[in-house]
């Protein structure tokens, strides 16, 4: 095999766009560098970060069984605080989960290639961020079993069945959906990486397991023409359905008449603030994880520029959101939509939650105007981390903060999350740790099949333009 | 060699080329020749493979959209018969049936069975899982999934497999093995 190099340009022309993929790769070396981590044995670094993430999935087990034993009496809801921690973090979760269908499904259909090398990272981030999630509305109910029967439409001799108009049950099919969905566009992206794992693997055992994953893939021509075909699809379905999802979720706010919800934004602003948040979550990975894998020539500083510039668009679409709010608080002329802008949300107990989110999400993200910021791996990490806690401060504003002052004075309540709330917030963040550093040790990280077939590609490209030149 | 109760292993000459354009040049011209059973095994999908392989339009989008319309419908009717007419909830009288509130399902419900057809039926098409298949016995075939560009021709009953391998060198410079399936 020929191999070429896909970086062209040794001079430093500011038009020549800089190479997607770094050095003189072949398929050879890129399949050996991509899937050495999985080969390798982890290192010091992977132990501890996956001790903390089992400590923290311990958590998760002591909260939710806390939940169970004792009730949902354990977490700091009350009325009129009825929806707190867990409909703030599903929400938090679910957003995170946005930005893998983002990068892998809109960018494939808008034939960006820069996402073939982040893509099924941002995926599995999607999936375990939907994980996290769901077990959010699940035991927000505080008896799962009893709640099967209004969210879920099957035929029990109650002669039951869910009221299909609330957008609740519609956020059950959205977010089902969606989970299904990622997981089969996932896998069925993974194929011919399991693959050539199998084909490249040195240990019986390594090639039964891997061997039986990849379903006895054989790269055959028949299948690749039918395969193209079934992954386009899939990357079409998943385009407005992520979209949809966000939508519904926002839905189950804005359909309510609760000052701070009933507003006509919320859809887009919602998708807007999940694609912010999502991207967000992927740097704060990608950062480290291209260090400690050995990703660098395939995840350039190209890669994490053009997510920045991401976060810094859909950053300002979310300023955008919270300015029309404001706008519509004052416009509208209710006394009670003004008063939740205006009083308990800028001035009230919960005032520092507001000023937090308002620093993290609409003043930090314009630091990627500057290249320097966009190319500088610890500010863009520092970035990404304060856009995180910006994006879970917002949620708290919409949820805990609207609902604790509603129309009447006398019913009028703090809310402050309990130890439980904590624990199974943190618990959350530890299982999704702990399912991502799985994932970087066992599956390979970056998508190799597409890395290939894009070097091929810009090998070609390069080697048209060199005959352009010489004719 | 002798095979017990009438198993006839295929036999399958499996030539590996140096990179996809040769590949697509003999997979064209032994098309061309006549010959039937023809397969490429590549890393990637390489541009220009079902036109080489002469391969019709692909079935996957048909079967997508009938999942996707059935889902839609399948919606539809289930919530017009659970709140219509076995459990009607009378909410401030509202009207029982009513369109608009039921879009957002048979969307979501449009794009479930879409995409689970979409996956489903690629695996039947493909007929995998198959952990096992006749080439695989090639002693070079692991480089199918890495760096290597191959072309398998199953060759008929009665044929000599050594004269397809002989055509197909005859063709492109190629290093070519001849396998045949095993019983299991």
């Amino acid at each position: 095999m020929a191999s070429t190099a896909t970086s062209a340009s040794t001079t430093n022309d500011p038009l020549e766009p800089i190479p997607l993929i770094e050095g003189a790769q072949t398929d050879e070396s890129l399949n050996s560098s991509l899937l050495n981590h999985v080969w390798r044995l982890p290192g010091k670094g992977w132990w501890t970060l996956f001790g903390l993430a089992l400590a923290g999935l311990g958590l998760l087990v002591v909260g939710i069984t806390v939940t169970l034993w004792k009730g949902i009496g354990m977490w700091g809801n009350n009325i009129p605080v009825g929806w707190a921690f867990g409909i703030i973090n599903f929400v938090w979760w679910i957003g995170i989960g946005h930005a893998g269908t983002l990068i892998s499904a809109i960018l494939l259909l808008l034939q960006q290639k820069w996402r073939t090398s982040i893509n099924r990272f941002a995926e599995a981030m999607t999936l375990f961020a939907v994980i996290c999630a769901l077990l959010f509305p699940l035991i927000h109910t505080g008896r799962p079993w009893f709640a099967a029967y209004w969210l879920m439409p099957y035929p029990s001799v109650q002669g039951i069945w869910p009221q299909f108009k609330s957008p609740l049950v519609w956020d059950v099919f959205a977010v089902s959906t969606y989970f299904t969905i990622s997981l089969l566009f996932w896998f069925l992206g993974l194929i011919p990486d399991l693959a050539s794992l199998r084909d490249s693997s040195k240990k019986p055992m390594q090639k039964v397991i891997y061997g039986l994953f990849a379903l006895g893939w054989r790269g055959s021509g028949r299948h690749w023409a039918e395969y193209k075909w079934a992954y386009l699809l899939l990357a079409g379905l998943s385009t407005p359905l992520v979209l949809s999802v966000h939508t519904i979720v926002s839905f189950d706010f804005a359909v309510s008449i609760l000052p701070g919800w009933h507003t006509t934004v919320f859809p887009p602003y919602f998708v807007a603030g999940a694609v912010f948040s999502g991207f967000a979550m992927v740097v704060t990975w990608m950062v480290p994880a291209r260090q400690f894998l050995g990703l660098k020539h395939v995840v350039t500083l190209k890669h994490l520029e053009n997510m920045n510039k991401v976060i810094l668009a859909t950053g300002l679409m979310v300023s955008y959101g919270y300015a029309m709010e404001h706008f519509i608080a004052w416009y509208s002329g209710s006394q009670y939509e003004f008063a939740e802008f205006f009083e308990v949300r800028m001035r009230g107990p919960m005032a520092p939650v507001y000023w937090l989110m308002m620093f993290c999400n609409v003043v930090v993200p314009n630091i990627f105007w500057f290249k320097k910021a966009r190319t500088n791996l610890l500010i863009m990490w520092v970035t990404a981390l304060l856009v995180n806690v910006g994006m879970w401060c917002e949620r708290f504003n919409i949820i805990a903060t609207s609902l604790h002052r509603d129309f009447l004075p006398s019913k009028w309540e703090l809310y402050a999350p309990t130890w439980v709330d904590w624990s199974i917030y943190l618990g959350t963040i530890g299982l999704f740790s702990t399912l991502f550093l799985l994932f970087l040790k066992f599956v390979p990280a970056v998508a190799v099949t597409e890395v290939k077939e894009l070097r091929h590609e810009l090998a070609h490209k390069a080697h048209g333009h060199a005959e352009e030149a010489h004719g | 060699m002798s095979h017990e109760g009438g198993f006839e292993p295929r036999r399958f000459v499996i030539g590996q080329f140096a990179g996809p354009e040769a590949m697509l040049d003999a997979t064209r011209k032994m098309r061309e020749r006549g010959h039937k059973k023809l397969d490429t095994h590549t890393p990637y999908p390489v541009h220009g493979i079902e036109e080489a392989l002469g391969l019709g339009r692909a079935k996957i989008p048909t079967i997508v959209l009938c999942g996707a319309i059935t889902g839609a419908c399948l919606a539809y009717a289930l919530i017009y018969f659970m709140n219509v007419v076995d459990f009607p909830i009378n909410v401030a009288n509202r009207p029982i049936h009513s369109m608009p509130a039921n879009i957002p399902i048979m969307f979501e419900l449009s794009v479930l069975l879409g995409g689970t057809s979409s996956f489903f039926g690629l695996m039947a098409l493909m007929k995998l899982p198959q952990p096992y298949h006749p080439v695989f016995e090639a002693e070079s075939f692991w480089r199918a999934s890495i760096d290597g560009f191959f072309l398998s021709i199953e060759v008929p009953k009665g044929q000599s497999p050594e004269a397809v391998a002989a055509e197909l060198k005859s063709l492109s410079d190629v290093s070519i093995e001849i396998v045949e399936e095993s019983e299991r």
